[in-house]
């Protein structure tokens, strides 16, 4: 073979050889707490970081290990770290290399908890973060200071859909020695691989479309390989000497998978986000079908956004593959598959009739989830967003017609006929 | 080995791959063979012949149970199936307890009654009776011992003895008891059987079953059943039952305990008529039941004063106690089979096994025995 | 660390061990295009083990300067003149793919201070298909999709590794990528050019082990078995399993046989 394997192929195969124990084609769920080892030797070096394997299902688990090589070679990336939820992977990812004193330059346009995390929650312990408008990209540039250690967004924003100018965001981290992690969750390794245009770290809630089917809730950080943590003195995490193993200097022993290696050096094991072997299985059942769902999502999404666009109910309909949106040339260059199942529109009649809309529609279940594998919407301004007022709405990009819709794999014609009953609804509502 | 050290190791050793303690769940219908040649090699080819997670439990309740090999099936009434399907045909005739559990009775008399296969329900806790009922082509031999609800017991020791007389093979349906306190096959029976769902998960968490012979062809005729009508266990259940057996002592032990001493709280309580434990010196077959069981289980029935109302009016006031189907769980359950599991049952046949009017079905739990009395007293003031 | 060799920066790891040549050394030597990453766990081994242990980069990849030595004889001239700059004794040479031809020239020329060499995964000689060596320098991407594709075994091409979560064959192409095209090329070039294999080997004094891989497209089993014939009584073992990266694809065996071999060869005090 004088090539690498392909997407398909490895979103059923990769991190797994068939148990050779008993030869089981599925891989076997080792929900265990711990390991025997054979002999003290090969427990002290296992504790050294002097070989691989297990010791206590904290730190590594061999279910979740072929989740965590899997996500790796679907993305690209030299390692990944799975955890108990993309929030915990989020966390992780920042505090392996940032510190007390140390600034983040994030998306404006982000999930909740991600700016809440930034805005909140860091700060507490000195890290600090300067928001930027993501489709202003020299904003970013503007923003890096000399404590800067990281550029943050997700490639489709959260709510208005902006995309990323990877390569332009990646390049002005790398002039100034700053990596790049994105948020890749809303768009899958399969609709765009991050580090083929310079990002140096992805992270995902596999929650949402790698898993599929909202069963379980689960994180991952993937380590792009690809960023020079020797270049300066500004990763001490990851290019000095780490105390617990004896002074290890992963930049050294690890190369490409060192950061990976710190999460799980340190991370993993002082506050132990770990992800479940039970979780991890019902994941690697998700990810054999990505491609497959992911097609589906997509050819849903194009057929609902005719039927949105048209419709006379609806007084607009946002979507990156749609030429009306700003960033519809972005979405052409890294999603060319398609740009999510994400889709905001907006009920003629404000914010009575999203209401109503949602409250008469049956096949789409209302929650505030993404990428279920079933039809999902929500009413940002009385749900997410019902505490903030109008002005601050407006700042977030939310109006208060507006439905945010995750859509699933039902047939089409269903999700259709569904929203007819809420927009019959909304109408009345309008008119009344 | 002990049983207490057995419970936790017979049929787990560390996975010799990773080291895991624990048997991996193998969630995998099937298995890659190393080639043509080595077919069956590593011992598996497809789940439904045969799983490792299911084998670990499997090894471990044969361990316990001193037999030969065990197979373990979805559920307690699949493997109460197997048995029949695997030592009876058209033409054959089989003795059945006339206190089994009903789910037995309904197998036997309303779907094996239709290939040709005879029953006669005896009366096994005599042993004479049960040699009466024996014919020429007496193939099988149904015990439960204690019965459910009655808690009548059958002389394992006794009934085997007629059995191997007449060339049939005794099953005894053991879920009661457990091998922590009854051990059929040491007895002279041929076949113990559970339903997992009981003591040995004791969680509430699976519904299962298992059989245990004690002679490699016995144990052969069962597989071949398990095999070929797939009503096998899942490898799930058969993780989560391998973790109940480890503390299976433990709770019967306290469980025990604590339904002797709401056994003699009842028997002196003014507003119950009779109680039906084992350890009750005034249980008719107390002796029966010190000689062949080191315990009493966990099991009790009782008659409240006042008949189908005052048990109805029972469990409609007590807490803690859960108003629930199933038994031999950490949860406390009651209930009351005239109104429950046997209201369908005609007044005659309930009056012939002896379900009568008052009588209140209790699976004493892991709860604080204190806690337990303190729920029936106040809910007896009640009636 | 850094230190200086002919005037040019060295890089090399000591395992997370302080460098002290007062003690047995074990060098490990990486293959075309890689680096001292390769080695990675098997240093830390020894290293916590009562060995010093010195993991270079060769001349050009990732850390050390350039520019990258043409021949498989000046890599054993520079290899000496970093034994003789940190004034190395009692070595244990541990080599992979190419390193073994820098091995080879090493132990035969310059047998004074080497107490055992290990090759692992390799010939006598390497003989470099041309399409290969044009592709590391006009298409590096698919230069380096050749070279891991052939290199890493079934589990390697499934993205499995011995540390739970990593990827060997993305590590692999991340490490390579920062050594195309001059490195690789070069490297390549000085390969298929050396064919002093069987004088070299027959001409070594230390005792010599030869670790080959089952399923390895890079160094043929049949090829392996010529090194083992012209060597004076090696050890020999084939991993049957793994690919041509034993110390990645079968890092529990490999680390053990080496274990065994340097512990008896080259004992700590």
């Amino acid at each position: 073979m004088s090539r690498f394997l392909n997407f398909d192929t490895l979103s059923l195969h990769a991190g797994q050889t068939v148990d050779p124990v008993f030869g089981a084609r599925a891989t076997p769920i080792y929900q265990t707490t711990s390991y025997v080892f054979p002999d003290t030797d090969t427990a002290s070096s296992i504790f050294n970081l002097e070989r691989g394997g297990h010791a206590y299902s904290r730190i590594t688990n061999p279910t979740v290990g072929v989740l965590e090589q899997r996500i790796a070679a679907l993305e690209g990336g030299s390692a990944a770290v799975c955890t108990a939820s993309g929030m915990a992977a989020t966390f992780c990812a920042i505090t392996a290399i940032l510190g007390q004193g140390d600034h983040i330059v994030a998306s404006t346009q982000m999930y909740g908890g991600n700016i809440s995390l930034m805005k909140n929650t860091l700060p507490r312990f000195g890290i600090t973060a300067t928001f930027v408008d993501p489709t202003d990209t020299g904003g970013f540039r503007d923003a890096i200071q000399d404590n800067t250690r990281l550029i943050y967004g997700e490639l489709i924003g959260n709510p208005g859909l902006d995309i990323l100018d990877l390569e332009a965001i990646a390049k002005i981290g790398g002039d100034h020695h700053v990596p790049f992690m994105v948020d890749a969750t809303f768009n899958t390794p399969y609709l765009c691989r991050c580090f083929d245009y310079g990002a140096n770290v992805t992270v995902h809630s596999v929650t949402k479309w790698m898993g599929g089917h909202g069963a379980a809730i689960g994180g991952a950080v993937v380590d792009g390989g690809n960023f020079d943590w020797g270049a300066t003195d500004k990763y001490p995490t990851i290019t000095e000497p780490y105390a617990p193993f004896s002074g290890i200097n992963l930049w050294e022993e690890f190369g490409p998978s060192a950061f990976a290696t710190r999460i799980r050096a340190e991370a993993m094991r002082d506050i132990g986000p770990s992800m479940s072997p039970m979780n991890a299985f019902l994941l690697l059942q998700g990810i054999e079908t990505l491609s497959l769902r992911m097609d589906k999502h997509l050819s849903n999404t194009a057929e609902l956004l005719d039927y949105l666009t048209g419709h006379e109910q609806v007084s607009w309909v946002s979507h990156p593959s749609l030429p009306s949106h700003s960033s519809h040339k972005l979405a052409q260059k890294y999603l060319p598959k398609g740009a999510g199942s994400i889709v905001s529109f907006g009920v003629k009649g404000g914010r009575e009739a999203g209401k109503t809309f949602i409250e008469n529609v049956e096949l789409a279940s209302h929650l505030a989830n993404v990428g279920d594998a079933k039809t999902l919407i929500i009413h940002p301004a009385t749900t997410t967003h019902s505490r903030i007022d109008a002005d601050a709405l407006v700042a977030a990009g939310i109006t208060e017609d507006m439905i945010r819709l995750s859509v699933g794999l039902e047939d089409v014609a269903d999700i259709k006929a569904d929203f007819e009953t809420g927009f019959r609804a909304a109408k009345r509502v309008a008119k009344g | 080995m002990g049983f207490r050290t057995r419970q936790i190791h017979a049929g787990v050793t560390p996975d010799p791959i990773t080291g895991s303690i624990l048997t991996p769940i193998y969630q995998s219908t099937t298995y890659v063979q190393p080639s043509v040649d080595e077919y069956l090699s590593k011992g598996f080819t497809y789940s439904r012949s045969g799983n490792p997670t299911v084998k670990a439990l499997e090894n471990k309740i044969a361990d316990l149970e001193g037999g030969v090999d065990c197979a373990c099936f979805g559920t307690g009434m699949s493997a109460v199936l197997a048995t029949m399907l695997a030592f009876l045909e058209a033409g054959a005739h089989a003795i059945v307890s006339d206190v089994a559990y009903g789910g037995t009775y309904r197998l036997s008399t309303k779907i094996l009654s239709r290939f040709g296969i005879d029953y006669t329900f005896a009366d096994t806790a005599d042993p004479d009776a049960v040699a009466a009922a024996v014919r020429d082509n007496t193939k099988l031999i149904f015990t439960e011992t204690p019965a459910n609800p009655t808690m009548k017991c059958s002389d394992i020791a006794a009934i085997s003895e007629i059995a191997t007389k007449a060339g049939a093979v005794h099953v005894v349906d053991n879920t009661f008891l457990t091998p922590y306190y009854q051990l059929p096959l040491d007895l002279g029976a041929d076949i113990s059987l559970h339903s997992t769902t009981k003591y040995m998960d004791g969680h509430n968490a699976t519904v299962g079953g298992a059989v245990v012979s004690k002679t490699d062809e016995h144990a052969e005729a069962v597989r071949f059943i398990q095999n070929s009508t797939g009503t096998i266990m899942s490898p799930q259940v058969a993780w989560l039952t391998l973790q109940g057996c480890k503390t299976l002592s433990v709770r019967m032990d306290y469980q025990s305990a604590s339904a002797m001493a709401i056994a003699e709280f009842l028997e002196a309580h003014p507003k119950v008529e009779q109680v039906a434990y084992p350890g009750l010196e005034s249980f008719a077959q107390h002796e029966l039941s010190k000689r062949q069981a080191s315990g009493f289980g966990a099991m009790l029935w009782f008659e409240v004063t006042g008949g189908v109302a005052a048990g109805k009016k029972l469990m409609d006031n007590i807490k803690v106690w859960s108003l629930a189907e199933n038994l031999g769980s950490v949860e406390s359950l009651i209930t009351h089979p005239v109104t429950m599991t046997h209201a369908d049952v005609e007044p005659a046949e309930r009056a012939r096994v002896g379900i009568i009017d008052g009588l209140v079905r209790a699976s004493v739990g892991l709860e604080d025995t204190e806690d337990l009395i303190d729920a029936l007293a106040a809910a007896l003031d009640q009636v | 660390m850094y230190f200086a060799v002919n005037g040019k920066q060295v890089f090399a790891t000591t395992g997370g061990k302080p460098f002290d040549n007062s003690k047995p050394t074990v060098i490990f030597l990486h293959g075309s295009g890689l680096d001292h990453t390769f080695w990675g766990l098997h240093a830390r081994f020894f290293a916590f083990r009562n060995y010093s242990v010195l993991v270079p980069d060769l001349p050009g990849h990732t850390n050390s300067e350039g520019p990258p030595l043409t021949t498989i004889e000046a890599i054993a001239d520079w290899l000496n003149d970093v034994v003789k700059t940190l004034d190395i004794n009692n070595i244990s040479l541990v080599a992979h793919s190419q390193g073994c031809l820098d091995a080879l020239e090493f132990a035969s020329r310059f047998p004074e201070r080497l107490k055992s060499v290990s090759f692992i995964a390799s010939g006598l000689a390497t003989p470099v298909n041309e399409a290969l060596i044009s592709a590391a320098e006009n298409d590096p991407e698919a230069a380096i999709a050749m070279m891991l594709g052939w290199g890493f075994g079934p589990a390697g091409q499934l993205h499995q590794g011995p540390i739970p979560g990593n990827s060997m064959v993305a590590g692999g192409r991340k490490v390579m990528r920062g050594n195309v095209p001059a490195e690789l090329a070069a490297d390549l070039r000085a390969c298929d050019a050396y064919k002093n294999g069987k004088q070299a080997a027959a001409a070594i004094q230390a005792p010599a082990q030869v670790i080959l891989a089952g399923k390895d497209r890079m160094a043929p089993r049949k090829a392996g078995l010529e090194l083992v014939a012209h060597l004076p009584d090696p050890e020999v073992t084939i991993i049957e399993e793994s690919g041509h990266m034993v110390p990645q694809e079968a890092p529990d065996r490999c680390r053990q046989l080496l274990r065994d071999f340097i512990f008896k060869n080259n004992p700590t005090r």
